[in-house]
């Protein structure tokens, strides 16, 4: 069996940064990480979306780079960057070529040590995110559906539970003291860590990130409030009418178990069996076998995969059908799929295929996009369980997994009562409503 | 559909940026860094068999995988007249199993190696494709050449997959950004076969299994195909795998050419989209193909204009007004064939403004020359994403189908960076005045036609 052992460095600054170093030599590029320990669980609970809208204030102006200065450098230095807020992180990251690593460490470093924006910038970015939000949800079908719309069905706690991406009026609603004071409470370096992934000596990385970053100062960073929810005792089932969908839609989402836990291992590999490739059980019974469908979307963490968040996740499937179909048929067909999971051991043949999926796809992540995809779960593993070192164990905890294990999790786990769904229904205009808890 | 909103949501930037004001003084300078390190493009290995299949093998990284890729000359193009969407159905069917294997024996074989095979249709090309674990690169090039020579066809899936096909129309044609695609590619390409984006219902529902196996058998075959593989894989096994399931294959029929001859379409066409928040913008024409000496200054030109973070247009309508989220141009290319369009989700009461903005933007271009430090900047970035572009087996196995697709020649890659560098703001300035020229424009908008009407009446062509 093939294997790929990933070279980890970590250390952590005075001030508390923690840095992760990996080198491959593959190509003369070099890939930037900064997470920051802010995701949208914990964004204030009068400023929905405000996690967002603080991302995008992270590139309107720091200390020693103005408005677009930032973009600018990295681009006309022939690099890439973006940032992205998630449930348990906001990050920003650059892939660059790797003689260009010292210029954008110092860039990290300078927006790490201040932010210097006005009310212009954020009034510009509160008409560009409305954009945002207006482009990815309001002006399209299925807006939100079900990224949104799921968590917001399934949790009972605020902070898993309200509108990430925001609503409008709380987006237009943000005042720029709020941004000073979001970045003085979130954006410290001991509320941080660093990943850099590429072609470059180790001791030279570790001496530049010294350089730029051991300089800012730590701040007290408030601690996390309580994020859990509640063991799931009953089915939730809601209806969402959209008037712009041509075709029924239904999501369905299951509480998945605490990370790091064998059953959390068996859910991945239950997500292979039942949602990944053209062989998974729901394809083959709802699309091959009954036609009720053409594609099963899905999988856990609608907004990334299943190693880089930290808090409550579901494990998400979505499927459009057809006005002549029934959604008790679709859900009673994927129950025929489900039942039999609980109820005796998954045959051999079908667990061993989910754990070469998964090895297969866990080394695509890796090799993405010019080392961003190893850079992303180093940084979670180092963010959330301070071991980065845990990419190199993944592929043996999912071998300890027994097909007793799996059913053992799909019992407790893949309960109806364990389970949200959202039947989205094609609605004429004024019979419009937003998803609703009911 | 869903898995696009995942990759869109909540990110910083997605279309493209640009700074403007020159560093303060007092403020620091950004660090040089060092000298670059070279690069030089992954070296391949290219050979034909006696069938005429031609095979591309490159040995890269250190990700044990493999990436198998077959490329075949069959896709809208040949469709024919009546038979528009029959390429499309023709993947669906090729998924339904083989001589020897059904559907589901060929799904699970797929993922016995960790992948699955797709298959999609194009425009003038259908992809088949498995990435999967180095160990089974062999294996799976069995696999992919049982399915591409010998698909079963069935009949009896047939029903199935024309509705499936009905459902996605439907999908497809609820989303604006779609909508606007059609209506533009219908208003420049007419009746060409390019102009088709979505089929129509009438057109799904008078495809039968005849036409299927007579769009696979006359259209599908080694002399039209193209296979690469690169990642990591035992050469001599993959080779005696390729010869032992690929030599067999028939010659097939030759391929055929039809290039379209575009004339620019100067109209404003307006799709009314009741209550929507946003207006959707395409705007655009024509622009010589990539085997155009002008190419590469165009693209050039491009990222300059419209298609970087780093661009005037996205700098303009996004970082300074706040009109929209994602805009962009770019050069849409299909064989011998392109146009350049800028494409943007705007505000429904800045319609007409984000349209001033964009021509006003296209207009300064062509009058006053790019500063060199805008021009530099441009070139290091495409330099730069040039490196990233061929930095995995994936990205790899697309740059090199699209130099051959469209014929560029073996020495394209070699010498596309030199290319970039050499382009000065003159040639910047007269591919500008040369090729995208507003008042030749066709003006795609869908959006809410009430509140709209009166703002674009102003770019409304003359008659």
């Amino acid at each position: 069996m093939t294997d790929l052992r990933i070279p980890i460095e970590t250390s952590t600054l005075s001030n508390g940064l923690r840095v992760v170093i990996s080198p491959d030599r593959t190509a003369p590029i070099a890939t930037v990480g900064v997470y920051y320990n802010i995701g949208f669980r914990i964004e204030p609970k009068d400023r929905t979306g405000f996690a967002h809208l603080f991302e995008h204030m992270m590139f309107q102006g720091s200390k020693n780079l103005g408005k677009m200065e930032f973009i600018k450098l990295i681009q006309t230095n022939g690099g890439i960057l973006n940032g992205s807020t998630r449930f348990d992180f906001t990050n920003y990251f650059e892939v660059v070529p790797s003689n260009k690593l010292e210029t954008i460490l110092w860039a990290e470093a300078d927006r790490m040590s201040g932010l210097a924006v006005t009310e212009d910038n954020l009034k510009n970015q509160q008409g560009v995110v409305g954009n945002e939000v207006k482009v990815n949800v309001l002006n399209r079908p299925y807006g939100g559906f079900p990224w949104i719309d799921l968590p917001m069905a399934a949790n009972t706690n605020w902070y898993n539970a309200h509108n990430f991406y925001g609503d409008l009026t709380d987006i237009e609603s943000a005042k720029l003291d709020e941004v000073k004071q979001f970045f003085d409470t979130y954006y410290a370096p001991n509320n941080a860590v660093l990943v850099i992934v590429g072609d470059f000596e180790n001791a030279d990385a570790k001496k530049l990130v010294e350089k730029y970053f051991a300089g800012i100062k730590s701040t007290q960073v408030p601690p996390q409030p309580d994020l859990t929810e509640p063991r799931q005792e009953k089915e939730k089932i809601v209806v969402k009418k959209d008037p712009l969908a041509p075709r029924p839609a239904i999501a369905i989402g299951y509480q998945m178990p605490e990370r790091n836990t064998p059953e959390y291992y068996a859910m991945g590999l239950l997500e292979q069996m039942l949602i990944e490739g053209d062989d998974s059980l729901l394809r083959q019974e709802l699309v091959q076998k009954r036609g009720l469908t053409d594609s099963i979307e899905g999988g856990i963490n609608m907004l990334g995969n299943m190693f880089n968040y930290k808090g409550p996740m579901l494990l998400a499937a979505d499927i459009t059908y057809d006005p002549t179909t029934k959604a008790e048929t679709v859900i009673g067909a994927i129950d025929a799929v489900i039942e039999p999971l609980r109820t005796k051991p998954v045959d051999q043949k079908t667990l061993d295929r989910a754990r070469v999926k998964l090895r297969s796809s866990l080394y695509d992540t890796m090799g993405e996009f010019g080392g961003f995809g190893l850079m992303d779960l180093l940084a979670s593993f180092a963010l959330f369980d301070d071991n980065p070192a845990r990419v190199n164990d993944l592929v043996s905890q999912f071998n300890k997994v027994t097909p007793e294990l799996v059913q053992k999790t799909a019992q407790e786990y893949l309960r109806s009562t364990n389970r949200t769904i959202i039947e989205l229904q094609p609605a004429p205009k004024d019979a419009a409503a937003p998803a609703k808890n009911q | 559909m869903n898995t696009t909103i995942k990759k869109l949501g909540l990110l910083a930037i997605a279309g493209s940026v640009l700074g403007i004001a020159p560093a303060v003084a007092q403020k620091q300078m950004p660090p040089e860094g060092g000298p670059p390190k070279a690069f030089t493009v992954p070296a391949t290995e290219t050979y034909t068999l006696p069938n005429g299949l031609k095979v591309t093998l490159v040995p890269y990284g250190i990700i044990p995988k493999a990436a198998i890729s077959l490329a075949v000359d069959a896709g809208q193009i040949n469709e024919g007249s009546g038979r528009v969407g029959v390429a499309s159905l023709t993947t669906d069917l090729m998924k339904e199993g083989t001589e020897k294997l059904t559907a589901q024996q060929v799904a699970e074989a797929a993922a016995r190696m960790g992948s699955t095979l797709e298959i999609h249709a194009g425009t003038d090309q259908t992809k088949l494709g498995i990435d999967v674990l180095q160990e089974f690169a062999p294996d799976a090039v069995k696999l992919l050449a049982d399915v591409a020579q010998h698909p079963r066809l069935p009949e009896s899936e047939i029903d199935r997959l024309k509705n499936d096909a009905l459902r996605q129309i439907a999908l497809q044609n609820s989303q604006p950004q779609t909508i606007a695609v059609v209506r533009f590619r219908k208003i420049l390409y007419v009746d060409h076969p390019y102009a088709m984006v979505v089929p129509t219902e009438a057109d799904i529902k008078k495809l039968s299994l005849q036409d299927v196996k007579d769009f696979y058998s006359g259209n599908f075959g080694a002399q039209r195909a193209h296979l690469y593989i690169a990642g990591k894989f035992d050469g001599a096994a993959i080779k005696q795998a390729i010869a032992e399931s690929f030599g067999g294959w028939n010659k097939g029929a030759a391929r055929m050419e039809n290039v379209p001859v575009l004339k620019p379409q100067h109209v404003l066409d307006l799709t009314d989209r009741p209550g929507a928040p946003q207006s959707t913008l395409i705007v655009g024409l024509p622009v010589p193909p990539s085997t155009s000496p002008d190419a590469v200054a165009l693209g050039v030109t491009n990222a300059l204009l419209g298609g970087s973070f780093n661009s005037r247009i996205t700098a303009n309508i996004r970082e300074a007004k706040g009109y929209t989220y994602s805009p962009r141009s770019e050069i849409s290319r299909r064989y011998h064939d392109g146009y350049w369009a800028e494409v943007a989700d705007v505000t429904t009461q800045f319609t007409g403004p984000s349209l001033k903005e964009i021509f006003g933007e296209v207009t300064r271009m062509q009058k006053e020359p790019v500063t060199d430090p805008e021009l530099k900047g441009i070139q290091n970035y495409l330099s730069g994403i040039f490196v990233i572009q061929n930095s995995s087996r994936g990205a790899l196995i697309g740059q090199l189908e699209n130099v051959d697709f469209q014929g560029l020649g073996e020495n394209y890659l070699k010498t596309y960076v030199a290319k970039v560098n050499a382009v000065t703001s003159a040639i910047v300035q007269k591919m500008t005045q040369d090729y995208i020229k507003p008042e030749e424009m066709t003006i795609v908008v869908v959006g809410d036609k009430a509140k709209i009407a009166d703002q674009l009446a102003p770019f409304q062509p003359s008659k």
